[in-house]
């Protein structure tokens, strides 16, 4: 076998390899958070797979639409998937991810932001009035989130001079190099990521998931009105935008233990993967510990999540006073 | 490259940093003895690193009078009080916390500028932390209303001194030492007893509602 040829077959690995991550790892990720819910209240709780079961099966029930609506309801969920589906293709959240033209970080951020635009469409068209509670709330949580996150990414980017993602993360095993030292900012990167995705995700400490009271729900107010294959592709696209964020913060904490300790390309995967499961173990334990906090409260716990990245760029500033 | 003893003292002055962004009394205590343990933990390596063995004793009264001492004292007196939670004055939490992380910043700015003869590695990070916790126990004195507040800003500042003192000139002799932790402890004592007599008197511990005491 020669060069070419080697090379093919390891980039033909690397699209198998992504694309059954893509499809497997973002039901496994909500099976692992309600696996480990369950097992705290003692209860067996359901298969790890069963959210890509209820996926499955929203897929072939019929659907209910309000006569209020009009088309941009449809597209806003179809624009939503396709967007998390081209995020999850640029954004370095696994070690073996196959090449993609860019990575700018000003680019996956905002990519983001059009996705939460088209969800908050989707749920003012439904014409219902939760979906405007829910959308009102999501808008406050980005705006308070969306700093933090463009920050922390932004000091990762001044400490490897350059906005482009792929670089900066330098996750194909073929360029190894990549960005080594100074754990502290890849730690306070990751904690900052995984901190904002909680919010991003209306996760626990802003927001109870499960609640069942539509008053306090915000990103299931926003679904509320959708069903059959539009439910589906709502549900499969939020577990992605988990697992991206969950992907990026482990990625970041495996790049902080790679900064330490040497590691092979391929024990920095198997971390990523596992990373993700940890990350998931340790948000349904932190769900199933904590309460919710008072909404007044939730500008609090984001002025944490800014300390973060604020400390991140002041590491990334001093790195760069000393270099020179 | 930064050493073990270096690591201590920046952590410790950004656990004070996180410190200032919630107004939870008790919280607020136990993030400072947790500051105040890794300043301990910082004065035991320097005592290795140097042979001190008059630093060891140091170290060891610090972890057992400030760090838990102190704070188990505090935290007694507000649950005595029956008040939990500070109301804030002038700058809100999260404002402040960002205010003192710019100004940790602003600190390794004016430590290039000291006229020290010649900052060794460890002096530099050192110095650096001693003046960011000294202007975070600023921060929190300015944004605290209630008596308890005032008295934790004091002791973050005189953490500062302590830091300050500690990596540029290895700390003051034994004596001096426990002199300075005993004179803390007295006046924490004691402050704590006027907090109980300002509560008895007034009803409240708001410093701010003091000065309505002037003629």
């Amino acid at each position: 076998m020669n060069g070419a040829e080697l090379h093919l077959l390891r980039s033909c690995s690397h699209w198998v390899l992504f694309a059954l991550s893509v499809v497997f790892v973002p039901p496994l990720c909500l099976g692992i958070i309600r696996k480990t819910k369950a097992r705290l209240q003692n209860r067996i709780g359901p298969p790890l797979f069963q959210p890509l079961f209820d996926i499955l099966k929203l897929c072939r029930k019929g659907e209910t639409l309000s006569s209020t609506m009009s088309g941009t309801f449809r597209i806003s969920t179809v624009v939503v998937f396709a967007t998390m589906l081209v995020l999850a293709w640029m954004t370095p959240w696994l070690c073996f991810k196959p090449w993609s033209p860019n990575a700018d970080l000003f680019l996956i951020v905002y990519l983001f932001a059009l996705a939460r635009v088209f969800t908050l469409l989707g749920a003012l068209d439904s014409g219902s009035a939760f979906g405007a509670f829910g959308a009102s709330r999501e808008v406050t949580l980005g705006l308070l989130v969306e700093p933090a996150l463009l920050l922390g990414l932004v000091a990762l980017g001044i400490f490897c001079g350059s906005s482009d993602l792929r670089l900066v993360f330098a996750y194909s095993p073929l360029q190894s190099t990549g960005v080594s030292g100074a754990p502290g900012i890849w730690l306070l990167v990751g904690v900052s990521i995984l901190l904002s995705s909680l919010v991003e995700l209306s996760r626990m400490p802003v927001d109870d998931p499960t609640t069942h009271l539509e008053l306090t729900m915000v990103h299931e107010a926003m679904v509320l009105e959708a069903s059959g294959r539009n439910l589906a592709l709502i549900e499969f696209a939020h577990a992605l935008r988990m697992s991206i964020l969950f992907g990026l913060s482990a990625q970041c904490f495996v790049h902080a233990a790679a900064a330490v300790w040497r590691m092979s390309p391929l024990t920095q995967g198997i971390l990523n993967i596992a990373g993700i499961g940890l990350i998931a173990i340790s948000v349904g334990v932190l769900e199933s510990l904590s309460v919710k906090l008072q909404w007044r409260k939730v500008p609090e716990f984001v002025a944490y999540v800014v300390s973060m990245s604020l400390l991140a760029a002041l590491v990334a500033a001093g790195s760069g006073v000393t270099k020179l | 490259m930064m050493s073990p003893i270096d690591l201590c003292v920046l952590s410790a002055a950004v656990l004070a940093c996180l410190m200032v962004g919630s107004l939870h009394l008790r919280l607020n205590l136990w993030m400072y003895g947790a500051t105040t343990m890794f300043i301990a933990l910082a004065t035991a390596m320097t005592a290795q690193a140097h042979a001190e063995i008059s630093l060891i004793y140091i170290a060891l009264l610090i972890a057992a009078l400030k760090s838990a001492g102190i704070p188990l004292f505090l935290v007694w007196t507000s649950e005595k009080l029956n008040v939990h939670r500070d109301v804030g004055a002038m700058i809100p939490p999260p404002l402040a916390m960002h205010l003192s992380i710019g100004l940790f910043a602003l600190s390794f700015i004016l430590t290039r500028g000291l006229p020290a003869p010649e900052m060794e590695a460890t002096g530099w990070y050192g110095a650096a932390a001693g003046i960011s916790l000294l202007f975070t126990g600023l921060v929190v004195m300015l944004t605290r209303r209630l008596a308890i507040g005032q008295i934790l800003g004091f002791l973050v500042i005189e953490n500062g001194i302590y830091v300050f003192a500690l990596t540029q000139t290895l700390g003051m002799p034994l004596l001096v030492e426990m002199g300075v932790l005993l004179d803390m402890l007295v006046g924490v004592m004691v402050s704590g007893l006027l907090v109980f007599k300002i509560q008895k008197s007034f009803e409240h511990i708001d410093v701010a509602q003091l000065t309505s005491l002037k003629e």
